[in-house]
């Protein structure tokens, strides 16, 4: 059995952001750091899935909304790559956490914490989130009879906020995620699916939910995500 | 870390429809030339679209421009594999 996990908040930027928490009693514990704009949305539940596993694993887990994103009052149009930085380090700093796990572009919000110990799942460049996100908005827009092209997009990001598959960027945003890189941690494992062939330090069973039309859940991926965490952090 | 293993574009554009639409290796394994693919398969939205093309440039490392997307590439699994192959030569 595992318990309900309950909201507990951090403070960031004179806010009160909402940060999702299980077994906050247990001494090992491990701030997840979710992916960005849709695929957040498509692995939330899965994410949820790992919080249960990890109580059970005796690893307390922290999963902190980002400013501007699911229920935070923040802006989103104000945000930018920095301020999320930030946050997940007041996150951590605020809840006493030196273990950070982060997925997909989560890993590009953990740039402000080189000391932490970071689990890093499949990681992925800002400019290719963008890239994606852009061809959503191409695509939209040739159904509703207009042509535009990722250049003129590229340019708009510049001059002013842009919608790019429902999500509003302001030009810092836009222009910080499109030159971030994976950043590269003093203390990391790099975990990817077994079906991946790019570099890593592990491979876990499981399917590739972030690409996926709708949200689903893989209880396969969720365990062996909690498993290799806990066995990262250790006793 | 374990060394990068290089992908035929046939692989790559198969085990991208595979992470995507969700199925086992048997399903993608039955997609031939003539599977069809945009309107014959209701998760393959232009979101999806959007998402496969992000994904193949970057497990084949090439560069896709606009241009050279339209609605026939996705009409079958084998005007997708030709597209990549294609592409990998350039």
């Amino acid at each position: 059995m595992t318990s309900v996990p309950a909201f507990v908040d951090y403070e960031f930027a004179v806010r009160r952001e909402l940060c999702l928490c299980t077994a906050s009693g247990s001494s090992r514990r491990v701030l997840l750091v979710p992916p960005l704009f849709d695929e957040m949305n498509r692995m939330r539940k899965m994410l949820v899935d790992v919080m249960h596993a990890l109580e059970l694993e005796d690893v307390g887990s922290y999963l902190p909304d980002l400013p501007g994103t699911n229920e935070s009052l923040a802006a989103p149009e104000q945000i930018t790559l920095s301020d999320w930085q930030r946050a997940i380090q007041a996150c951590a700093q605020q809840h006493a956490i030196s273990h950070v796990a982060s997925f997909r572009g989560g890993a590009l919000a953990v740039a402000a914490m080189p000391e932490a110990s970071h689990w890093i799942f499949s990681p992925v460049k800002g400019a290719t989130i963008l890239r994606t996100m852009m061809r959503t908005r191409v695509a939209a827009d040739r159904e509703a009879g207009r042509n535009t092209s990722l250049a003129e997009l590229t340019e708009e990001a510049a001059a002013g906020p842009i919608e790019l598959a429902g999500n509003m960027l302001g030009p810092a945003l836009f222009a910080q995620l499109n030159g971030a890189d994976i950043p590269y941690m003093a203390r990391q494992r790099i975990v990817r699916l077994a079906s991946d062939s790019k570099p890593a330090d592990g491979q876990i069973p499981g399917s590739a939910l972030w690409l996926r039309a709708e949200p689903d859940d893989d209880p396969t991926l969720s365990t062996a995500i909690a498993r290799d965490i806990a066995g990262w952090i250790g006793q | 870390m374990n060394n990068k293993v290089d992908l035929t574009p046939e692989a790559a554009v198969r085990a991208v429809m595979r992470d995507i639409l969700g199925l086992s290796e048997e399903q993608v394994a039955e997609f031939t030339a003539e599977t069809e693919l945009f309107g014959a398969l209701p998760e393959l939205d232009s979101m999806a679209v959007a998402g496969l093309l992000t994904e193949l440039e970057d497990r084949l490392d090439i560069m896709i421009e606009d241009d050279e997307v339209d609605g026939e590439l996705f009409e079958t699994f084998g005007n997708l594999v030709a597209f990549a192959e294609m592409k990998v030569t350039e």
